[in-house]
């Protein structure tokens, strides 16, 4: 059995863990907080410009803008990638790695080139081990994404899809259901995916045309897929590291408790010899 | 009979309440907007935006880009940007006229 004087020091280094993993939960906790007020307060542009694209939608326009073309065969899919740049959120990063990997692999598995976008130091640093090129490496990208972050971050590779490079686009990132649920999800953001809702094509006075409005409003739609899909990510991850760090903060209490245990026994059964030290010393005596 | 308006930008409603009466700048100028105004979609420029309170007295933001949807008495302006100071940067959807581009 360990001595006590070990078992002591263990019980202190525990007892520092337990300490840190309770802070960074109560940090995590109060970052949760507004991350999920930015979530909610994103979503009515997300559903109104939704309502809109649906309305004004229809297959003919699909010809004319090169950002509403549907290629008959998609040669070359890029992957967008959104992952946190701090770990310590449990499996947070590796579920949206494992996700990405699962996504290229069917690709390349339908004999489709891929290319590799992701913002996020630690999809980043798994990629690079792996050897993978990467065409986007953002690492700048914090707890607050802005609208301009999404732009700067979806623009270059709109921008390629627009001219042909790639032709299709998967957006990887972690969908925010609940601070406790936020699994990681693949979205088709190129081609644009349209559910055909009730058009307004019939009713309202539009102006200018129908098609002259979707055409500037889809940069937007899909810029703003990806600023959503930003703030959802930031609000799981933080979700993610409170449930981390509150199952290690709760671990800790469990390991502390049983080692205090065999700590007592130790110096019980360090005091137990000692008397028995004592009494055969002096029975010897006599 | 009062107008329902909604100021949205992308990260947050910049405005929710009765208007009596709203003129914004539509991407080719000022469209004012009364109750039972027919349905309307239209692309948002950059200016200001002002709404009429039912009471009286007057909000004015400035927005940029976007679009504007009018529907049974509801306006909705989904823009760009949305504050009480003029945008520092035009979004690019925006359309913007070469003339009014100074001012």
């Amino acid at each position: 059995m360990a001595g006590a004087r070990e078992v002591k020091r263990r019980i202190k280094s525990v007892e520092n863990t337990r300490q840190i993993t309770r802070t960074m939960e109560l940090v995590a906790t109060s970052k949760l907080k507004r991350a999920t007020d930015r979530v909610h307060a994103a979503r009515p542009y997300a559903q109104g410009l939704q309502e809109i694209v649906s309305g004004l939608y229809s297959p003919a326009l699909a010809e004319q803008y090169p950002i509403l073309r549907r290629p008959d065969t998609v040669k070359r899919a890029a992957v967008l990638l959104l992952t946190a740049n701090r770990g310590l959120a449990g499996g947070f990063n590796a579920n949206l790695i494992r996700q990405a990997r699962q996504q290229l692999e069917a690709l390349r598995a339908k004999g489709v080139e891929t290319e590799l976008h992701i913002a996020g130091k630690k999809g980043i640093a798994y990629f690079k081990f792996r050897g993978e090129p990467m065409l986007t490496q953002r690492t700048d990208i914090g707890d607050r994404p802005t609208v301009e972050d999404a732009e700067s971050l979806i623009g270059p590779i709109r921008a390629r899809f627009e001219s042909g490079e790639i032709d299709a686009l998967f957006l990887v990132s972690s969908q925010f259901r609940s601070a406790m649920s936020t699994p990681p999800h693949t979205r088709e953001l190129l081609p644009i995916q349209t559910e055909k809702g009730a058009s307004s094509a019939d009713v309202y006075i539009l102006s200018p045309s129908g098609d002259m409005i979707l055409e500037r409003i889809l940069p937007a739609w899909v810029r703003n897929a990806v600023y959503t899909a930003l703030v959802e990510n930031a609000a799981a991850e933080q979700g993610s590291r409170r449930t981390a760090m509150k199952n290690a903060t709760d671990n800790a209490g469990e390991v502390l408790e049983h080692l205090t245990r065999t700590y007592n026994r130790a110096r019980q059964a360090q005091i137990t010899q000692e008397i028995a030290e004592i009494v055969g010393g002096s029975a010897a005596l006599e | 009979m009062a107008l329902r308006v909604r100021v949205v930008s992308p990260d947050r409603v910049v405005f929710d309440g009765e208007a009596s009466a709203v003129v914004a700048p539509a991407w080719d100028g000022q469209v004012g907007i009364l109750p039972k105004h027919a349905p309307m979609l239209a692309l948002v420029g950059v200016g200001k935006l002002d709404v009429d309170r039912p009471g009286g007295g007057s909000d004015t933001f400035h927005v940029a880009g976007g679009v504007l949807k009018v529907e049974r008495d509801q306006v909705t302006v989904l823009t760009e940007y949305a504050g009480t100071e003029p945008p520092k940067v035009v979004p690019r959807e925006a359309i913007v006229f070469p003339e009014d581009a100074e001012g």
